[in-house]
């Protein structure tokens, strides 16, 4: 099997507003504060939104996002241009922290899980997740699905392996919660996510190679 | 099937990055990357193919004081500072001396004219203000040495500044100097730090729109800080540079 190291964008190609928001985190690691405010200015509303799609509690996803930057301010010295570019490596922290949020809540002993009690300061359960207004998982992966060769590669996917990847990756949905909310066994699941990202990986390596999809 | 070692370490990242590995698995996971380069190419790998899904989230704006308590949070001697200042009011502060500007902007007028030419002009359609900023009393025992002058140049709309010493400014250590607006009442306003060696460019978004306006800024000074600048909010160093606005 082709395992070939993946390679990140290259600085050389990267985005204004990439290179904008690298040269803040670098200034913000020499103790630069008011680089590190303009960074908190420019990537605050993302990462919220980033936050929030997983930590539906407005007031905990809050309390996350100053650990994010809490974090960021901290480990700025730690980015690396090479590997990430700057978005993706606080998407990266800020998704981490939720994820870890989950899992703190799911800690705490759970009376029941479907229904959502008024002083429940859980995520809301699924039966609200499926009236929530908010665009659902599979509509932001639509949406993405116009937007860049990551979306044409999402539409190799069976609807099921995509519908997987987009509840655990959006929603911070695990496996089983994944299994619960398609109402399928859990092996099922964990096999279409598995099977949904090697896909996906073959896909944007064969369109990195050159050999691009069809269809411009 | 077969997994390579390289392949369960991609399969891994693949989970780890798309959030479904957890509980016990995804902190040994995190325990482990640091140390092993394979693990971390993975990861970085799946974070570039799987991030730019969240461009498509659209922003949410935090509210204001998630800024004002990460500041707490990083520099928690800042709401001190505050409760300081606010406490000591009664104290004269040093932008408070008028014999500083007096000072200051008999040597400015002077030089004022002279140097226009050897600052760039960052808006061609109005004339620059150019602010000369003479050493201080204070510049001479700090090290600031044969710098005598730094001069800044701001665009005659008010949106950019662009500062440097005549002469490099032979700093401590670890000190760096930095920018202040000062009004003709209240505390300085930082405009962020400066080059010791060349010319700065101040971002547009540092600047406060009535930069040039009298009423608002009454001169510009440089202190030394620490690295980083300030930690008050305030200028907490000497002040080696002066320099009055003059329209």
């Amino acid at each position: 099997m082709n395992t070939a190291t993946p390679t990140p964008t290259p600085v050389a190609d990267w985005t204004q507003r990439s290179r904008d928001l690298a040269q803040l985190l670098s200034r913000s690691a020499l103790g630069d504060r008011a680089a590190f405010k303009q960074l908190y200015d420019q990537t605050s509303g993302h990462l919220f939104a980033v936050l929030l799609r997983i930590q539906r509690d407005r007031n905990l996803a809050e309390d996350l996002l100053q650990e994010v930057y809490v974090s960021a301010w901290r480990a700025a010295g730690n980015f690396d241009a090479l590997r990430a570019q700057p978005l993706t490596w606080l998407t990266h922290i800020a998704r981490n922290k939720a994820i870890d949020s989950l899992r703190r809540a799911q800690a705490q002993p759970r009376l029941e899980s479907v229904h959502h009690d008024s002083d429940d300061d859980d995520r809301p359960g699924l039966d609200q997740r499926l009236v929530d207004e908010s665009p659902g998982p599979a509509a932001l992966l639509e949406r993405a699905s116009n937007a860049r060769q990551l979306g044409q590669c999402m539409e190799g996917l069976s609807a099921q392996q995509r519908q997987s990847v987009a509840l655990a990756f959006f929603d911070g949905l695990s496996h089983a919660e994944v299994a619960a909310q398609l109402r399928q066994p859990l092996g099922t699941v964990k096999s279409w996510v598995r099977r949904a990202l090697a896909t996906l990986k073959g896909c944007l390596e064969r369109a990195a190679q050159g050999d691009a999809p069809l269809g411009t | 099937m077969d997994y390579g070692k390289k392949d369960l370490a991609d399969a891994l990242a693949a989970q780890y990055v798309a959030g479904t590995l957890r509980g016990a698995a995804r902190r040994r996971f995190e325990t482990l990357t640091p140390s092993h380069p394979a693990l971390r190419s993975a990861v970085a790998g799946w974070q570039a193919r799987l991030m730019p899904l969240t461009t498509v989230l659209a922003d949410e704006a935090p509210p204001a004081r998630t800024w004002a308590r990460i500041e707490q949070r990083l520099w928690p001697v800042l709401a001190t500072a505050v409760a300081d200042a606010a406490s000591t009011s009664g104290l004269q502060r040093w932008w408070q001396d008028l014999g500083l500007w007096r000072f200051a902007s008999g040597l400015a007028t002077a030089a004022a004219l002279g140097l226009a030419v050897l600052v760039a002009n960052p808006d061609p359609q109005a004339p620059p203000v150019v602010i000369v900023l003479q050493a201080t009393e204070a510049g001479g025992p700090v090290g600031v040495g044969l710098a005598t002058t730094l001069v800044a140049s701001v665009s005659g709309d008010g949106r950019s500044l662009v500062a440097r010493p005549l002469q490099p400014v032979a700093l401590a250590t670890g000190r760096v100097l930095e920018l202040w607006a000062v009004p003709p009442a209240g505390a300085p306003r930082s405009l962020g730090l400066i080059s010791a060696a060349g010319a700065t460019v101040v971002r547009r978004d540092k600047l406060p729109k009535t930069l040039l306006d009298a009423r608002n800024t009454a001169a510009l000074a440089v202190s030394v800080e620490p690295p980083g600048g300030s930690p008050t909010g305030t200028p907490t160093g000497p002040v080696v540079f002066a320099g009055k606005l003059q329209l």
